[in-house]
């Protein structure tokens, strides 16, 4: 049984619809990320299940029962949601531990002493107990916002954009430390994000949003591999976008003959979109193909090749990655994604 | 670091000594006359005093800050409609000088005065002091902050007390302790109110005999009460939060309360503003035929002459002080600077029952002209302008100057070239909020004018000193006009509220 789940949920902010129809379901100690362009409706997803917005149609239920809904709504205190916001958001006039020891109220005090010592372990926080929140880095204030929401123990917790604040290599560390803390301690979590490799290297289930509507769920893997539609697949990663049609179940295209992923129909015609990676380039002197370009990113490197019909970015392994210059034949590996009816570029 | 031009070191010890003068002269007279200034004190009037002053200066405070909380929390966090409009509602009274308030409405009622007339007219008048102080604070309050804590199980009450309240705890006593001082050196107001405070007494006994020592003995005590309020101010004041003002903010919704919300800004701007000019308007109108236009005429002339010529010298000596202690920073420096500082909060008509002995017998030569009256107006009011033009003095970095210096400007030059016309829109405003303050000044003028010379604020006085209110009327008008709303739209605390509140 799903612990929070969301049904038909529909807002208007000023007579402009901001989120349509959203379907969700999160299961217990599974961590969720609403991945979307900002403007995507996430934000606003995110207050509502906090309690912060009323809903104009639909229901929000925390382990089956209502919580949201356009007659009723129960106050934000009242629901065992902890939120993260973007900036931290720490309370300045406390140090650490009060502000971890903040939502632990009702307990007596040696419980709640024996918490905030677990959550500042469990953090890495110990000695940075005694401070302020002006003296601390940004990756640290997000931890103590972290066990600041976890220590109340709630069912859900929400991350907004957690990480976007901080630099690159720091945000990468975070991540799998946060991660390993929300599995340590069981949590249910929701992570809003617009980083796609956040939110498939974090997440167990992906909900992509756009326009104020869940157009996918689904594991990493299922969203990477089968987007359902080419905008997903270009917000995803690189694509190359080819037109073709379907003959004896193959895709005919500029690029040879591909094999689908997914059910085709003989006749229909529509874009074909190949990962970057999906590229092999064949050193080859009598190749059809030109490379013209080359980003060397030293793991990798985006390779720019002229075909005969077409402009292409492949993604080949860094220290081979043919020269500027070289002759080379494409070669397209493993199967790819068929979007019938669709407008190429 | 280099050495700052002698004449910025020569005009800032001529400040700092300036501003010592008052306190010097008390620390004199209580040395010289111990014994007489004891038996003065320990009379019993003196304690009916310290009652007084007290309980008005406890009232006042506590009732400005609570509708001073009101104001803000409506204004910044509710769905008040019109939030823009009653923002600049709630500062007008700041456009008002206190005595002309409490002119308006002595006029109007006759019965209007003591306590509980000085304890109304004061609040209205410095409640928008905590208003502009407690938004600012309120502004920059990250919502998001409210929300974790509701997150966290708070009701919206306990949010308040938990998380907002002390975070803008000082931004409320810092103004409280303002009003308070306010409060402590306030003349004009509770003496036309006929509430007998120290200012009052002081002016009393001034008036009242030759011998200075009584009214020099109770300036000693007031001095005091205000030193207590200023140390408190200055150590709260040092423990600002630094949080950067939030972006979005969560409006909460007022519901039925919006017209009780709306009913209680609008009383507050009647009472504080628009009955007040209302009233004088029509005093206006009654006196216009016995008041005469040159006599206005003449007491604005010398009015703005007065407040020009004081601000263009405050001006000069605030730029220089700033100048020094901006640019070429020393720990003297900053001692003079914060020796021009403490006079900031000397009740004027201390200062000016100082200047009045040291005039009289150490400096003939300037009493009874303008300018011991300038001198003592460069006292009272060089902190203000110092406030403003300090800022601006830093726009220029080291490494302009430099660049200045390295293309052949002497350090001179490059003071005259570079750094003060980038400062001048800096400079000008600070010489503006002199010369405003100035217009507005009551006691000092009234103890150390030429005979000869009469303001717009010196003429209310007299008027109401004989309970013509119609003859005072078009002064009290003329100052609201020429002094009090040029000062509230020059206010930077109430421009950026305004910007701030849609």
């Amino acid at each position: 049984m799903p612990l929070l789940e969301i049904k038909n949920l529909g807002v208007f902010f000023d007579g402009q619809e901001i989120l349509r129809e959203v379907n969700l379901q999160v299961m217990p100690q599974e961590l969720l990320a609403i991945l979307g362009s900002s403007g995507a409706g996430k934000s606003t997803l995110l207050r509502l299940i906090a309690g912060f917005e009323k809903p104009n149609s639909g229901e929000i239920l925390l382990s089956g029962n209502v919580i949201s809904s356009p007659r009723d709504l129960l106050n934000p205190e009242k629901r065992g949601i902890g939120i993260v916001p973007q900036e931290a958001a720490l309370f300045p006039h406390l140090t650490v531990s009060e502000n971890i020891a903040f939502g632990l109220g009702k307990q007596d005090k040696s419980a709640r002493e024996a918490r905030v010592k677990e959550l500042l372990e469990l953090t890495r926080l110990t000695p940075f107990a005694d401070r302020k929140p002006d003296q601390l880095s940004g990756g640290q204030s997000q931890r103590v916002a972290l066990a600041r929401a976890l220590a109340p123990k709630p069912a859900v917790v929400l991350l907004d954009e957690p990480f976007s604040a901080l630099d690159a290599e720091l945000r990468e560390q975070l991540r799998s430390e946060v991660r390993q803390m929300l599995r340590t301690e069981g949590a249910t979590a929701i992570l809003v994000t617009h980083d796609q490799e956040e939110a498939l290297s974090l997440a167990d289930r992906v909900a992509v949003m756009r326009d104020g509507q869940i157009i996918q769920v689904g594991t990493p893997a299922e969203i990477y591999n089968a987007p359902v539609d080419l905008g997903i697949a270009t917000f995803l990663g690189d694509s190359v976008l080819v037109e073709g049609w379907v003959e004896n179940g193959k895709l005919q295209t500029a690029l040879g003959k591909l094999t689908p992923i997914t059910h085709v129909t003989e006749g229909d015609k529509g874009v074909v979109a190949i990962r970057s990676e999906n590229f092999y380039l064949q050193p080859n002197p009598a190749g059809d193909s030109e490379v013209v370009g080359r980003e060397f990113f030293g793991h990798d490197a985006v390779v720019e090749v002229q075909t005969p019909k077409l402009k292409i970015k492949a993604r080949a392994n860094g220290p081979f990655a043919p020269e500027v210059g070289m002759r080379v034949t494409v070669w397209v590996r493993g199967s790819v994604n068929f979007y019938p009816n669709a407008e190429g570029n | 670091m280099q050495k700052p031009p002698v004449a910025l070191i020569a005009m800032g010890v001529f400040a700092a000594l300036a501003s010592l003068v008052p306190l010097g002269y008390l620390l004199i007279r209580l040395g010289s006359g111990f014994d007489k200034a004891l038996a003065e004190l320990s009379r019993p009037r003196t304690f009916e005093l310290l009652g007084n002053t007290l309980l008005l200066t406890v009232s006042v405070t506590i009732t400005a800050i609570v509708i001073g909380l009101f104001q803000a929390w409506l204004v910044t966090r509710s769905n008040l409609p019109f939030a823009g409009f009653f923002a600049v509602l709630g500062t007008l009274p700041l456009a008002i000088p206190s005595y002309v308030l409490a002119l308006s409405y002595t006029s109007m009622f006759s019965w209007f005065s003591g306590f509980f007339a000085s304890w109304i007219t004061l609040s209205l008048a410095t409640a928008p002091y905590v208003f502009l102080g407690v938004s600012a604070a309120l502004v920059r309050v990250d919502t998001s902050q409210e929300e974790v804590a509701r997150s966290l199980g708070l009701s919206r009450f306990r949010v308040f007390t938990k998380v907002t309240w002390p975070q803008i705890k000082t931004a409320a006593t810092a103004s409280g302790l303002l009003v308070a001082l306010y409060t402590l050196s306030e003349f004009g107001a509770v003496s036309i109110l006929r509430y007998d405070t120290f200012t009052r007494a002081i002016y009393n006994a001034y008036r009242g005999s030759f011998d200075r020592t009584a009214a020099a003995s109770l300036a000693v005590v007031l001095v005091l009460l205000t030193l207590i309020a200023l140390y408190f101010e200055r150590r709260v004041r040092n423990r600002y939060l630094s949080v950067e003002a939030s972006g979005r903010r969560n409006l909460v919704e007022l519901g039925n309360w919006k017209v009780l919300a709306m009913t209680m800004f609008g009383v507050l701007g009647l009472f504080g503003a628009g009955f007040p000019i209302a009233a004088l308007t029509g005093w206006a109108f009654v006196g216009s035929s016995r008041s005469t236009w040159g006599e206005l005429l003449s007491a604005l002339g010398s009015s703005l002459s007065l407040a020009l010529l004081a601000g263009v010298v405050i001006g000069i000596f605030a730029t220089a002080v700033a100048l020094w202690n901006v640019r070429y920073g020393s720990r003297f420096s900053s001692l003079i600077e914060t020796t021009v500082w403490s006079s900031h909060a000397l009740p004027a008509i201390v200062v000016g029952l100082a200047l009045v002995f040291v005039g009289a017998n150490l400096t003939p030569w300037i009493y009874q002209t303008v300018w011991l009256l300038v001198f003592a107006y460069l006292i009272l009011f060089l902190p203000n302008a110092l406030s403003v033009i300090a800022t601006p003095m830093g726009q220029v970095s080291r490494g302009q100057e430099q660049v200045a210096r390295s293309l052949g400007l002497s350090q001179v030059g490059a003071i005259f070239k570079l750094v003060i016309p980038v400062a001048t829109p800096g400079i000008l405003a600070g010489m503006a909020l002199a010369s405003l303050t100035v217009l507005k000044e009551l006691p000092a003028t009234l103890l150390l004018r030429p005979n000869e010379v009469d303001t717009l604020a010196t003429k209310l006085w007299s008027a109401t000193e004989t309970l013509s209110y119609a003859q005072a009327a078009p002064y009290a008008l003329a100052l609201i006009i020429i002094a009090g709303v040029p000062a509230l739209a020059l206010n930077a605390q109430a421009r950026k509220l305004a910007s701030e509140v849609r």
